[in-house]
């Protein structure tokens, strides 16, 4: 377990000293608290220092809203009211460690994001929407049938303008009587909620693997130059 | 920084602005990039018109111009990731969920809230006491005059009512968190506080009684020419298109951190409007949003409306401290 879990399992009252605790931990950090954390690890060139290493990243810490701290050979920051174009904009808290690994020295990272989580969340609040809109429109209908059928408004059949029939428009259909099916057209649906539902839990799974790899991808190229 | 005159304001002053088409950049690269980025946007605009003029009754329908809608928002999407007008503008994954955020409420809570209380209510509510037949002349007109007509004039309400959010504070406070937007693109129209987005959707249309076609024609302005307020791609709109129309470089004029530049261009499509009112500056602005660029929350601008509402009403209304008046920083509606 690296350190920044120690850390982690602290902040949450969580003893995950015993092996059956220790994965309990383990499938929480990765089903739970993985949905808004995005971690790993990249070994760092042979040679590279501590020092080098936040050396090469110190650029990332200093865009607006956000503000470091190093200890040794750990860096925590935080981001509030990052601009968009930040390239760790997705992020707001998070944890830089530099360690020694089996083959020499390893950079170790733990990142937050709330815009993941929100991600997460969305559908969860679309389909509310959904049934809300469920929910109303029963609500709507006992309404409707206790008042009782409004008069419709009557409106003349239309007639097609000579210049769009000479330009080849079609005639509009004649005015029908409203049936069952254009009433029921005309009440909220709610399929937005289920689509927007669907949109945002592919979002998610898109933007999870798109920024773990995309803040790997910069580290990398941050420390390696490739 | 100086600042360009136009009429009795100085544009640019506060932040850079690009006054004067003669000096905003061109679309870079080979004869068939320059050819697409010339021709792309009178194109897809006269396409959609034949498309709803000559489309079958079968089709013509408000399901197919949802489809259509989103169909071109992608493509438009597409375009924005190809040729991006602004590196400082791209779209990332964060910026882009925000966006559908907004986008997905006023297709769901505000659509169900606008059943109850938008201006389809009300007109609905007065329709039943009035002889509405006074006004089926309307639909004796030939169908492209119809729906120039139902366009200008939802146009002309929504720039009363946007020019009304930039110089009366109640109103200022609906729209202000659209103008936190610090980059524009295609589902950027959407961002803001959802009091703004009922507001800007309120209209009189509903009043005429219109052949649907007329209306899905109307509709083809507010897709093939409104869309281009919010997107990120560069294109040589040819001289008449933006004389008649709103672009995006008019529009991130508006959405400048200069104040008076963002006094500016209100209107929705037809950027005439602002020409015949004195409100046009034809330019563009790269450095865009409020307070130098600070962006807003999704929890911000969802609050911001009732938190700077009730604070100046406490202000207006409470108590003041004797002899010791706080001077109130000063925004685009004072």
């Amino acid at each position: 377990m690296t350190g920044a879990a120690s850390t982690a399992g602290q902040a949450t009252g969580f003893d995950a000293t015993t092996p059956r605790a220790a994965l309990g931990y383990s499938v929480y950090r990765r089903f739970v608290d993985g949905i808004w954390h995005v971690e790993g690890s990249l070994p760092l060139a042979p040679g590279q220092s501590v020092d080098d290493t936040f050396e090469r990243l110190d650029p990332l810490f200093l865009e607006t809203g956000t503000t470091h701290e190093r200890t040794g050979d750990t860096l925590s920051f935080q981001k509030e009211g990052q601009a968009a174009q930040d390239k760790m904009a997705v992020f707001d808290r998070g944890t830089l460690r530099v360690e020694h690994g089996t083959t020499g020295l390893v950079l170790r990272y733990r990142l937050a994001s709330r815009a993941l989580l929100f991600c997460f969340l969305a559908p969860l609040l679309f389909l509310a929407f959904a049934q809300a809109t469920i929910v109303l429109g029963k609500f709507e209908k006992a309404r409707t049938e206790a008042k009782g059928k409004k008069p419709e408004v009557k409106k003349p059949p239309v007639v097609l303008n000579p210049i769009d029939k000479a330009l080849g428009a079609p005639e509009p259909d004649p005015p029908k009587k409203k049936s069952k099916k254009d009433e029921d057209d005309k009440k909220p649906s709610p399929t937005p909620g289920y689509v927007f539902a669907g949109i945002f839990a592919a979002l998610y799974a898109v933007g999870r693997v798109l920024e773990d790899r995309r803040i790997r991808r910069l580290f990398r190229k941050r420390l390696l130059g490739i | 920084m100086s600042g360009v005159r136009v009429g009795k304001r100085v544009i640019g002053a506060q932040a850079p602005v690009i006054v004067g088409w003669e000096n905003i950049p061109k679309v870079q690269g080979g004869p068939a990039k320059q050819f697409f980025f010339t021709w792309f946007q009178p194109t897809m605009l006269f396409a959609l018109i034949a498309f709803w003029f000559y489309a079958p009754n079968s089709i013509a329908k408000a399901s197919t111009a949802i489809g259509i809608g989103i169909g071109f928002k992608m493509l438009l999407l597409g375009l924005e990731w190809l040729a991006p007008r602004h590196d400082s503008w791209r779209l990332t994954w964060k910026e882009l969920t925000t966006d559908l955020f907004y986008v997905g409420l006023g297709y769901t809570v505000l659509r169900m809230i606008d059943g109850y209380i938008g201006d389809g209510a009300m007109i609905e509510a007065i329709q039943h006491s009035f002889d509405w037949e006074k006004f089926a002349w309307f639909t004796g007109l030939p169908l492209l005059v119809q729906a120039l007509m139902i366009s200008l004039v939802f146009d002309f309400g929504q720039y009363w009512m946007h020019r009304g959010m930039h110089n009366w504070h109640p109103l200022w406070l609906a729209h202000a968190p659209h103008h936190y937007i610090t980059q524009l693109n295609i589902n950027k129209g959407a961002v803001g506080n959802p009091v703004e987005l009922f507001l800007i959707g309120l209209g009189v249309g509903g009043f005429f009684d219109f052949v649907p076609r007329a209306a899905l024609l109307a509709g083809s302005f507010g897709l093939a020419v409104g869309t281009y307020q919010h997107i990120n791609v560069r294109f040589n709109s040819p001289r008449w298109w933006r004389f008649l129309f709103n672009t995006t470089e008019h529009h991130s004029v508006h959405h400048s951190q200069d104040y008076e530049a963002s006094r500016s261009n209100y209107s929705n499509t037809w950027v005439i409007i602002d020409r015949v009112f004195g409100t046009c500056v034809d330019g563009e602005a790269e450095l865009l949003g409020m307070e130098g660029g600070r962006p807003m929350s999704v929890r911000e601008t969802m609050t911001y409306t009732f938190t700077e509402g009730w604070k100046s009403i406490k202000e207006r209304f409470g108590r003041r401290p004797s002899g010791n008046m706080a001077s109130a920083p000063m925004v685009p509606a004072e």
